[in-house]
């Protein structure tokens, strides 16, 4: 098993590449990191994992508490993240700029680092990016913390016993886990907002789907970075890497070939309008396993304490 | 569970003395099973042995970590000789989910008998 010791705890992680290209020279770097609770490195390992490792380094992390990464009792500030991912780079002797890219949570990350290091990110490719505005630790740590609730409740208890299948099962024990026995809720609640994201120096791609429940950071993005691209998919929600994996490679490549020297072949996925992407009503979306039993649950905490009900 | 499990060994040794191993779609079949108990240990569903339709998924219920487990440790088995990697680039996500032991033992074999 690839493990990493870094910032006091061993990091389960998958580097997939060879290091140097055909004729000896280097590969870009790239690390990519995952979103929050039910996501782990493998949402990268099924998509975008493999076929970028044809040209450059693709650093996979499971991220703290995460995956078969260990789980610490606390440490699940922004700024944790931040440093192991410093210990892993270093572990890595990775001491160029590398190629960041985010899905949801895994996005905070990058921004982070690419705010307090420039010198170690050359860009940032951003899948449905979340960010901490005013009140986002508290819906957060709201969401999870009824999602948390539920798992706690005897008929879930009950059905996950009796009903659910293995993955089910072992998805809810670890998140409980994760939820009672760490820091994970409270460290959100006290997240400082990010005001300073046009201290971003580097090039960023931000993709949201149209359905997505944040588009709000997709605009703070375009508006306030200095040098951001950004592109709404048409009825996406924003699971857009699992729903649009073939899209997001597309996307991926293109920002390789420009930023990094790659030289992939683009599939032509035409861009959605703006006007066309933003203004569809498509299919609700896809509610996660934690989602659901957060909506199931509402009733048993304080409406008025939980404004939303997104998890990752 | 099955009664019996295969070695690693088994793969390549059912052959005569000073000959180049001959690689059996059954031997790699047995040594995936034997992958599987180490990566998943105790926990693995199997009603029976490992068969080629045997889905990774929907039988198997593996996690998708677990999956990336598996991939590793088929890399550490075989080596280079066997290229995941770019296997596993050309496909869509719905055919990594849907993996059957048949499709990955198909790969194996074929990867080993380009090789030698």
């Amino acid at each position: 098993m690839p493990y990493i010791q870094s910032n006091g705890l061993k990091f389960h992680v998958q580097v997939l590449g060879g290091g140097t290209d055909d004729s000896g020279a280097k590969r870009p770097k790239v690390v990519m990191l995952h979103g929050l609770v039910i996501d782990n490195l493998s949402s990268w390992f099924y998509t975008l994992g493999h076929p970028m490792a044809q040209q450059v380094d693709a650093h996979l992390v499971d991220l703290r508490g995460h995956g078969r990464t260990e789980i610490a009792e606390d440490g699940y500030h922004v700024v944790d993240h931040v440093q192991d991912l410093l210990g892993l780079l270093e572990a890595w002797e990775i001491d160029e700029p590398v190629h960041f890219f985010g899905n949801s949570f895994g996005c905070v990350v990058g921004l982070a680092l690419a705010r307090e290091y420039p010198e170690k990110v050359a860009s940032l490719f951003l899948i449905e990016a979340h960010f901490s505005t005013p009140g986002w630790g508290e819906k957060m740590a709201g969401t999870l913390a009824l999602a948390a609730f539920g798992l706690d409740e005897v008929a879930v208890r009950e059905y996950l016993a009796t009903e659910a299948d293995r993955k089910t099962s072992r998805l809810a024990k670890r998140t409980e886990k994760l939820f009672f026995g760490t820091s994970l809720i409270e460290d959100l609640k006290t997240e400082t907002p990010i005001d300073w994201l046009d201290e971003i120096k580097c090039p960023v791609f931000a993709i949201y789907g149209s359905q997505s429940d944040i588009l709000d950071r997709a605009h703070e993005l375009e508006e306030k970075v200095p040098e951001c691209t950004l592109e709404i998919v048409a009825n996406a929600s924003h699971s857009l890497l699992i729903e649009n994996a073939a899209l997001i490679k597309a996307r991926a490549f293109a920002w390789l070939n420009t930023h990094a020297g790659t030289d992939y072949v683009v599939e032509d996925i035409p861009v959605s309008s703006r006007e066309g992407a933003l203004g569809t009503m498509g299919a609700p979306d896809a509610l996660e396993v934690l989602n659901q039993m957060a909506a199931e649950n509402r009733h048993l905490l304080d409406e008025n304490a939980i404004p939303t009900r997104r998890v990752v | 569970m099955p009664g019996q499990i295969s070695t690693p060994a088994m793969a390549e040794s059912a052959t005569p003395a000073g000959d180049a191993p001959v690689i059996t779609p059954e031997a790699v079949l047995a040594q995936l099973e034997q992958i599987l108990l180490e990566v998943v240990g105790d926990d693995l569903l199997m009603d029976g042995p490992l068969v080629m339709e045997t889905s990774f998924s929907d039988d198997l219920q593996l996690e998708s970590i677990e999956f990336v487990a598996l991939a590793e440790e088929l890399l550490n088995t075989y080596g280079e000789k066997v290229d995941f990697v770019s296997w596993m680039s050309g496909m869509e996500l719905d055919q990594v989910v849907n993996l059957t032991a048949g499709e990955v033992v198909g790969f194996v074999v074929s990867s080993l008998e380009e090789e030698s």
